[in-house]
């Protein structure tokens, strides 16, 4: 019982570190490929500190209420996702429920912006929800077969498997659900090529333009969140999990370097463009694996 | 108690409130919320009782009879509790309209005669209240006049087509087994041969399908949801079109019976898997159309359809999980649709407007609506915590556990779909900015809020306690003979995956207030106006300033070509092509006596023809 109650904190706490770790990660390396020296790696945290003694605006309940059910809904995902042997509440509904609740986090960011009345958030909202369809389409179909070829649609099952005969992405056809994923894990991310939503040229960052202060502190910190859980699921699902939390985060680091090093030199899409590439590869890929997997 | 009691109080209850309504109008509505409260309280005491009477012996030698068990208990109480609250929301949506005595006599007609269909015990009983149900129905949605009446139009003769079809069903039911009683039927069916069962099916599954709007029986849907007035709109929506739900589960569990219903045919070409295949068909596509509406009802009405795709994908399935998943949507649905449209409806009765493009920033003015959509939305998408969500979550499970990920995928993709026209619906109506004309309005009537009130705790006691309608809904798939689940008061154990919605709740409770305390101790937040935003140094409007027209745009420009309704040009195609022909037969007829001389001539010549060539006579 108390190893539970530590593993419901811990394990947020963890999450928070790695994920802005991996903010501050992700500029530093950008900046290297840009030819840039780059900010210190604690930056993220200097500037979260920062922003909660600051001054900022509210547009009314639903802008506050909305981003707290954003971050608490991510928050709720950590603790429903296995990491290493860590896996506080995960035997209560398995992945349906993980894929369900990876949803109060940007309907509470939609609602809070909504709230907002700003042109550029809507804009940035309607896009981020197409996109979010677009890679939905991949992203169920590989869900759909990892489920269908363990049986199961619990996620530590899928991980336990994993560990006794070795790791999904190097199997058979489920190898082309992976390079999938892989190939959607920067849209799901929002970052370069899919940073359409959060376009900081064309409509000022989009849903967080209106948020100042604590309320970008918190954007932040749910951003990091959301980081850190595409990315486990990532591993969980692909890569075995870990048989410690440190082997876990060791490979989710390699997923993330490996995907920013890939994205950082590409240009932005357009979102139809983004769309046509979503529903062409990785689609393809996914329901090849999917069929070969029934077969 | 008995069950013609409460079907006496029920059609005599509303032909009571028109005529003292003639008198006077405060009798009128205290009477109608007074008998559908009785409806609801009559009903709720018949839990669990198991009744079967006969009550009538006079209709050609066969019995008419009533019986009552779980299955249509479950039926009758969200009959009745849908009912009674779009009467007690109508009270002041109707008040200044016209024929008010007879909005609320169709009302509580087409109520009674949605008991009537689920107590009824035979298929006679059951057609006539049926028809009862579907001509008190069109007069209700033709009720505004204007495009609604071609919307009735429509719906009725679609609804003809179906009894037609359901009449053909039951005369060949009567003439091979001469009874209709439903509990003698389903013995002596299994005798039959598979290829009757299957015209049975099919002849029922015509009735049921143009009912429940399956694709490609959908296209009365749209326009008869947009057009009927908003509380009727919730009716229609939550329950009336569940009788088609109500009678696919009748004859395909209580008539046919699970067993035969699943040996029927083989493979991919099996009843089972054709009928899954349109409940999956009938998810994906109503759901994209609904993206691209910008009628707040529109919306809703196809994303009706689309949801009863689900029902119908679940119920034909034909597991425990899948049927229970089936059950409980239906009754999900009953509520939270009833509910968005009981909102919308509040939203058009103060603002006379529907038009997502021209409405924004509500929510401050009407709140108790923007918490009921919201509560409504989250259900329809299936967010955790809500109703909807236990009942989807049964669905997928079980269509990935039985192998069927394409079938699961539809059922994903299109709750996808549903994310992004709910935010739509709630962003341009509620969320954004208030246009300067809706400044002062003010929020909706007390008898407005209450029924919202109690769907959206509803949604969420059912989202959160899941096994209290679970319960029942094991029962009845006990009875249609399914194993047991194992259902306890916060959700579903199994071996494969258990669903635990406390732990869900607390835990989104608990993380929600460490931040929310966080929150408060940082810095304060300033509130500004509505137009005190950053426009990155650019000028401001004044007016509205907002982007809420063709909210989904690219999606939209690239879908489209593919959304053409076909279905319903193909059924145009054939009325406007029955009316030529008909125009031609019409010429027939010239009304001069030499033209009726010469058919009779030629006719008679005819006949001399043909005895003289082939001599038949």
């Amino acid at each position: 019982m108390v190893a539970k109650v530590m593993q419901i904190i811990l394990s947020p706490v963890l999450a928070l570190v790695v994920g802005v770790f991996f903010l501050g990660l992700a500029r530093k390396i950008m900046a290297r490929i840009h030819w840039r020296y780059g900010p210190p790696l604690v930056q993220p945290v200097i500037d979260m500190i920062r922003l909660f003694y600051q001054k900022s605006v509210s547009h009314g309940s639903v802008f506050d209420l909305g981003l707290i059910l954003s971050l608490a809904g991510s928050i709720v995902v950590v603790l429903f996702l296995p990491f290493g042997q860590m896996c506080p509440l995960s035997n209560s509904g398995g992945l349906l429920v993980i894929l369900y609740i990876m949803l109060l986090a940007p309907l509470g960011l939609a609602l809070s912006g909504g709230q907002g009345a700003n042109p550029n958030i809507s804009i940035g909202i309607s896009r981020k929800l197409i996109l979010s369809l677009g890679y939905e389409v991949p992203l169920l179909l590989v869900l759909l077969a990892v489920m269908t070829h363990y049986k199961t649609i619990s996620i530590i099952e899928v991980v336990k498997i994993q560990q006794s005969t070795g790791w999904s992405i190097i199997s058979f056809p489920l190898f082309l659900s992976g390079l999938s994923y892989f190939l959607i894990l920067p849209a799901i991310l929002g970052i370069r090529p899919f940073d359409i939503s959060s376009a900081l040229q064309e409509i000022s960052s989009g849903p967080i333009v209106e948020y100042g202060g604590k309320y970008l502190a918190l954007v932040t910190i749910e951003h990091a969140f959301a980081l850190f859980i595409s990315i486990a699921l990532f591993v969980n699902l692909f890569l075995g999990g870990g048989a410690n939390p440190l082997i876990f985060f060791a490979k989710m680091l390699v997923v993330f370097v490996l995907g920013l090093c890939i994205n950082a030199v590409f240009p932005r899409f357009r979102i139809e463009q983004a769309i046509k590439y979503l529903w062409k590869w990785p689609t393809l890929l996914a329901f090849l694996g999917l069929i070969i997997t029934l077969m | 108690m008995s069950l013609e009691i409460l079907l006496i109080i029920a059609f005599g209850g509303a032909l009571l409130t028109y005529l003292l309504g003639k008198t006077s109008e405060k009798i009128r509505d205290f009477l109608a919320v007074v008998i559908s409260l009785s409806l609801v309280a009559f009903v709720a005491c018949l839990y669990s009782k198991s009744l079967e009477k006969t009550f009538y012996f006079g209709f050609f030698g066969l019995g008419l009879v009533l019986r009552l068990n779980m299955f249509s208990w479950l039926f009758a109480i969200t009959i009745a509790v849908v009912g009674a609250l779009s009467i007690i929301f109508s009270l002041s949506y109707i008040r200044a309209r016209e024929k008010t005595d007879f909005y609320f006599l169709m009302m509580l007609l087409v109520n009674a005669a949605m008991l009537g269909i689920v107590l009824a015990g035979d298929l006679v009983s059951f057609y006539i209240f049926w028809e009862i149900m579907s001509w008190s129905a069109f007069l209700l949605i033709s009720y505004n006049r204007g495009p609604a009446l071609a919307a009735g139009m429509k719906y009725i003769i679609m609804s003809i087509i179906g009894s037609v079809s359901f009449l053909v069903g039951m005369l060949s039911l009567y003439v091979s087994f001469g009874t209709l009683n439903i509990t003698q039927i389903a013995p002596v069916i299994t005798s039959a041969s598979s290829g009757y069962i299957l015209f049975i099916l099919i002849a029922f599954s015509i009735a049921f399908g143009i009912k429940n709007a399956v694709l490609p029986f959908h296209t009365w849907l749209p326009d008869a949801h947009s057009e009927a007035p908003a509380p009727f709109s919730a009716v229609l929506s939550g329950i009336l079109i569940k009788m088609g739900t109500y009678g696919f589960l009748l004859i395909l569990y209580v008539i046919v019976g699970l067993k035969l219903f699943l040996s029927l045919g083989s493979g991919i070409f099996s009843f089972h898997s054709v009928l899954c295949f349109l409940g999956a068909v009938t998810i994906i596509i109503p759901t994209f159309i609904a993206m691209l509406q910008t009628d707040a009802k529109r919306l809703l009405a196809w994303s009706t359809v689309g949801q009863a795709g689900y029902i119908i994908l679940a119920i034909a399935f034909g597991t425990n999980l899948a049927l229970a998943g089936g059950i409980f949507h239906f009754f999900n649905h009953a509520l939270f649709k009833a509910l968005l449209f009981l909102a919308i409806g509040a939203v058009e009765f103060r603002t006379q407007t529907r038009d997502l493009d021209s409405l924004g920033g509500l929510a401050k003015k009407m709140p108790i609506v923007f918490i009921a959509t919201l509560v409504g939305v989250c259900a329809l998408i299936g967010v955790p915590l809500t109703s909807g969500f236990v009942s989807k979550w049964l669905i997928y499970k079980t269509l990935i556990l039985e192998a069927s990920p394409f079938l699961a995928f539809f059922a994903l993709a299109g709750t996808w779909g549903t994310i992004l026209y709910s935010y739509k619906l709630i962003h341009n109506v509620f969320l954004g900015q208030l246009p300067e004309k809706y400044k002062d309005i003010r929020k909706s009537p007390f008898s407005m809020q209450l029924p919202m009130i109690v769907l959206s705790l509803a949604i969420l006691v059912f989202g959160i306690l899941p096994g209290i309608p679970l319960k029942v809904i094991n029962a009845i798939g006990i009875s249609f003979g399914f194993e047991s689940l194992n259902v306890t008061l916060w959700g579903i154990a199994s071996e494969t995956g258990t669903l635990n919605t406390i732990n869900i709740f607390s835990a989104v409770v608990v993380a929600a207030l460490l931040i929310w305390v966080l929150f408060r101790l940082s810095a304060k937040s300033v509130p500004v106006a509505q137009d005190d935003s950053y426009a990155a140094g650019a000028h401001t409007p004044v007016d509205k300033y907002n982007y809420t027209a063709e909210f989904y745009n690219p999606l939209y420009r690239m879908i489209k070509p593919f959304l053409r309704d076909v279905i319903d040009e193909f059924y145009y195609w054939i009325g406007s092509s029955m009316q030529t022909l008909s125009d031609r037969v019409r010429r027939v007829y010239a009304g001069d006596v030499g033209y009726y001389v010469m058919y009779i001539i030629l006719f008679l010549a005819f006949l001399i023809f043909v005895q003289l060539k082939w001599k038949p006579w």
